[in-house]
C-alpha cells in the first residue's frame, strides 16, 4: 500500500537490481536526521548472489510540507554521501555492494511520520536508534556560555514557542543558568505562529535584558530579528538551533543575520573532509552544507562503516557493529570534537554541539575553544 | 509603565489594520453574497507572492505594487463569482462552504507546488526602519501599511454610500428579493463585491510583504483574526469589522504585554464572548451597513 511513495533514488548496483523486487524492499536500512535512526533486516535470503546485491537504506524526509526545506537538503546530502560511499568501491566486505537509497517523504506530518517509521521498524524487525551528536542538556550549557563570552554579567531573556520544542528547550537552559552563572531576568512562552513580534519585543526591552535566547522556528525567528533592529534594542541574540542555522535563515534575515549566534549539531568548518564535502553539496545545490544534511553525511559513513566491519548485512550484526563503532577520522568521524564512539544508552560519548555565529552570510564555528575556526565577533 | 502601555497600543492599532483589510473583504463577502468565504487568507497569500516577484523580478516597491495586485485579485474575484459561486447559490448552504473551503484548499497546495513551503521576505529600505519619538517606536513599514490601509477603507466606505454601484450592493446585502425588485441584477452586484473583498485581500498582502514572510501557509495565520473581527464586529458590517480588528489588535498586544505571549488570543476570545453574551448580535447590533 506504501510501496508506491518509494522511489529508488541511488541505484548504481549491478545492473541486476535496477528494478526494487519485493524481497529487496523489505531489507532497508533507516536514517533519519537528528537521532539518527537506522533499520535493515531481511526475510528470507536467497543465497544466489545476495552479497554483492545493494544494500537499500530507506531515508525519511520531509520533502512537502513546512519542513520541506530542510528534509530537500538532507535528500541531497543523503544522495551525496551514498554517492561517495559507492564511488569508493561500496562495502568492500560485501563484494562491494552498493548503498541503495529508498527515499520516503514524511511531508512534515508527525502522523505520517511514524506511520512510516512504524512500518519499516516493524516490517523489518529491527531498530537501532543512534545519536553520534550532541544531547539537548549541552546545547543549553553551550548557549549559556557563549552569553558569557559577550558580556561578564549576562542578563538573559528567553523567549520560547509554547511547544514541546520549546519548552523543553528553555527548561533546560533556566535549569542550568545558576550553575553557568548566568541570570534570567524574562522567561516567556508564545504562541508559536505570530502575526507581529513588538509585543514581545516590547516585554524583552522592559525586562533589561542584555541577550536574547530565542526557541523558535524559522518565521518567528525572522520577525524577532527584524523587529529587535526595528525597536533599536543593544542585545545579543542567541537563536539556538533548527532554523536559525540554515541557509534559508540568512535569506530572509540578509545583513542582519551578521554576529548572532547559535548553537549546531554540526558545522561545515570542522575539519577539511567536512570542508570538501561541503563544497561538492554547493555545487550541487548552491548552499552551504547545514547542520543536518552534514550530519547525515556523517551518519551514512558510520553505517558504512558498520557494514564493513559485520562483513554481512544482517541487521543485528550491523547494529552489534554500529555500537562497537570507534571513529576518529575518515568521514566518519567528521563531527565536532572529531571522534566517535557510542555509550550504552547509544550516544556519542565524544559528542557535543558546536557555537557558531553568523559572519559573512556564512556560518562559523566559534565556541568551545576545540571547534572554534574563528573569532567570536561582539558586538 | 504609561511608555510600556502607550507602545504596545502602538503596536496592536498598527497590526489590526492589517486584520482590518482581510475582515472587511470577509465581512462584504457575507453580507452582500451571503457566503463565508474560507478561502480569503489564501487571496492574502496570493497578493504576498505576486508582491514578492515584482519585487524580486523588476526591483518594484511591495506597497508600490498593490496597484497590480489589487486589480489582479479584482478580477480573479469576479471570475470566482461568475463561474464558480453563482452556481452554488442557493437555499441550501452546504455546497457554499465546501465550495469555498475546497477553493482554499485548492490555492494552498497550489502554492506548496509553484512556490515551495519556502519563507519569502523583500527588504526595503524602510523594512527595518522606525521613527522613534519620546521613548516610543513606531516602524515604518507598519505605519505605511496602516495608513494605507485606513485609506482602503474610508474609500470603500465612500464607495459604498455615495456611487450607484455601492448603493445597490448595499441594497442587495439589506434585501436580496426587494433589491431585485428595483432593478438590480444580483449576479453584478455579487460579482463587484467579490473583486473589491479580493482585492483588499491582495492590498492586505502587498502591505504586509515589507515587513512578513511570504509562504503558502500565511493566509491562515490572518483569516482566523479576521473571522473573530466579523463576528465581533457584526456579520456583514464593513464599520464593524473594522472597528472590531482594530479592537483586537491592541487586545491581543495588550494581552501579551500583561497577561503573557502566549495569552494574547485569550484576551482576543474574552473579548468576543463578552461582547456576544451582551451584544449577541456584535458591535454593530445586527445591522448590516
Amino acid at each position: 500500500m506504501t510501496k508506491h511513495r518509494q522511489r529508488s533514488v541511488v541505484d548504481i548496483g549491478t545492473g541486476a537490481n535496477r528494478v526494487l523486487s519485493q524481497r529487496q524492499s523489505r531489507r532497508k536500512f533507516l536514517v533519519k536526521a537528528g537521532g539518527a535512526l537506522a533499520a535493515g533486516a531481511f526475510g528470507a535470503v536467497p543465497l544466489r548472489g545476495w552479497a554483492a546485491d545493494p544494500i537499500n537504506i530507506g531515508a525519511l524526509y520531509p520533502t512537502t510540507g513546512s519542513m520541506a526545506q530542510i528534509g530537500v537538503g538532507c535528500v541531497a546530502a543523503a544522495k551525496l554521501a551514498a554517492e561517495m560511499v559507492n564511488d569508493a568501491g561500496g562495502i568492500k566486505s560485501l563484494g562491494g555492494a552498493k548503498l541503495n537509497l529508498i527515499i520516503s517523504d514524511v511531508q512534515s506530518d508527525t502522523t505520517v511520520t511514524r506511520t512510516e517509521t512504524d512500518r519499516l521498524i516493524t516490517g523489518n524487525k529491527l531498530s537501532a536508534i543512534l545519536t553520534p551528536f550532541a544531547r539537548a542538556s549541552q546545547f543549553a550549557q553551550a548557549q549559556l556560555r557563549m552569553s558569557r563570552l559577550v558580556s561578564d554579567r549576562p542578563k538573559v531573556a528567553v523567549i520560547f514557542e509554547n511547544t514541546a520544542f520549546g519548552t523543553s528547550t528553555s527548561n533546560g537552559l533556566r535549569e542550568q543558568a545558576t550553575a553557568e552563572g548566568v541570570e534570567i531576568v524574562l522567561f516567556e512562552p508564545y504562541s508559536a505562529g505570530f502575526t507581529d513580534a513588538s509585543p514581545l519585543i516590547n516585554k524583552v526591552k522592559s525586562s533589561g535584558a542584555n541577550a536574547l535566547f530565542s526557541v523558535s522556528y524559522l518565521n518567528d525567528l525572522i520577525l524577532i530579528v527584524r523587529t529587535v533592529k526595528q525597536v533599536g534594542l543593544d542585545v545579543a541574540i542567541n537563536g539556538g538551533s533548527g532554523g536559525f542555522v540554515i541557509p534559508d535563515f540568512y535569506k530572509n534575515v540578509g545583513k542582519l543575520a551578521e554576529g548572532l549566534q547559535g548553537v549546531a549539531h554540526w558545522n561545515h568548518d570542522m575539519d577539511a573532509n567536512a570542508e570538501k564535502v561541503n563544497v561538492e553539496y554547493k555545487k550541487r545545490t548552491g548552499e552551504f552544507l547545514f547542520e543536518y544534511a552534514g550530519g547525515l553525511v556523517a551518519q551514512t559513513f558510520m553505517i558504512a562503516d558498520a557494514l564493513e566491519r559485520a562483513g554481512s548485512p544482517d541487521p543485528q550484526k550491523v547494529r552489534d557493529a554500529i555500537s562497537s563503532l570507534d571513529v576518529s577520522s575518515g568521514y566518519a568521524a567528521m563531527c565536532p570534537g572529531g571522534k566517535v564512539k557510542f555509550g550504552p544508552d547509544g550516544k556519542n560519548i565524544h559528542g557535543h554541539p558546536v557555537g557558531v555565529q553568523w559572519q559573512n552570510g556564512d556560518l562559523a564555528s566559534v565556541f568551545p575553544n576545540e571547534d572554534k575556526r574563528a573569532p567570536l565577533i561582539k558586538s | 509603565m504609561l511608555e510600556t502601555v502607550a507602545q504596545a497600543v502602538i503596536n496592536g492599532l498598527l497590526i489590526g489594520g492589517i486584520y482590518a483589510l482581510v475582515s472587511i473583504g470577509v465581512t462584504l463577502i457575507f453580507g452582500v453574497v451571503k457566503i463565508v468565504n474560507f478561502a480569503q487568507g489564501e487571496f492574502v497569500m496570493i497578493g504576498m507572492y505576486i508582491s514578492f516577484y515584482l519585487a524580486t523580478q523588476f526591483g518594484i516597491d511591495p506597497i508600490v505594487s498593490l496597484v497590480v495586485s489589487m486589480p489582479v485579485l479584482f478580477v480573479i474575484g469576479v471570475l470566482v463569482q461568475h463561474f464558480l459561486i453563482r452556481r452554488v447559490l442557493g437555499p441550501n448552504d452546504m455546497p457554499q462552504i465546501f465550495l469555498t473551503f475546497a477553493l482554499s484548499l485548492l490555492l494552498l497546495n497550489l502554492a506548496l507546488m509553484l512556490f515551495t513551503a519556502n519563507y519569502r521576505t523583500v527588504h526595503t529600505s524602510y523594512s527595518d526602519e522606525a521613527f522613534h519619538l519620546a521613548g516610543l517606536y513606531i516602524p515604518v513599514a507598519k505605519l505605511i501599511a496602516f495608513v494605507v490601509a485606513m485609506g482602503l477603507s474610508a474609500a470603500l466606505w465612500v464607495f459604498l454610500h455615495t456611487t450607484d454601484l455601492g448603493k445597490a450592493m448595499r441594497a442587495a446585502a439589506q434585501n436580496r428579493d426587494v433589491a431585485t425588485l428595483m432593478g438590480i441584477n444580483p449576479n453584478r452586484v455579487f460579482c463587484v463585491a467579490l473583486g473589491v473583498a479580493l482585492a483588499l485581500a491582495g492590498a492586505a498582502g502587498s502591505l504586509l510583504m515589507p515587513f512578513y514572510s511570504a509562504y503558502p501557509f500565511v493566509g491562515q495565520v490572518f483569516v482566523l483574526m479576521a473571522f473573530v473581527a466579523v463576528v465581533l464586529g457584526t456579520l456583514g458590517n464593513v464599520m464593524g469589522a473594522l472597528i472590531a480588528s482594530l479592537m483586537m489588535g491592541i487586545a491581543e498586544s495588550l494581552g501579551i504585554q500583561f497577561v503573557g505571549a502566549d495569552s494574547g488570543l485569550i484576551v482576543v476570545f474574552a473579548m468576543l464572548l463578552l461582547t456576544l453574551a451582551f451584544k449577541p448580535n456584535g458591535l454593530g447590533g445586527g445591522r448590516v451597513r
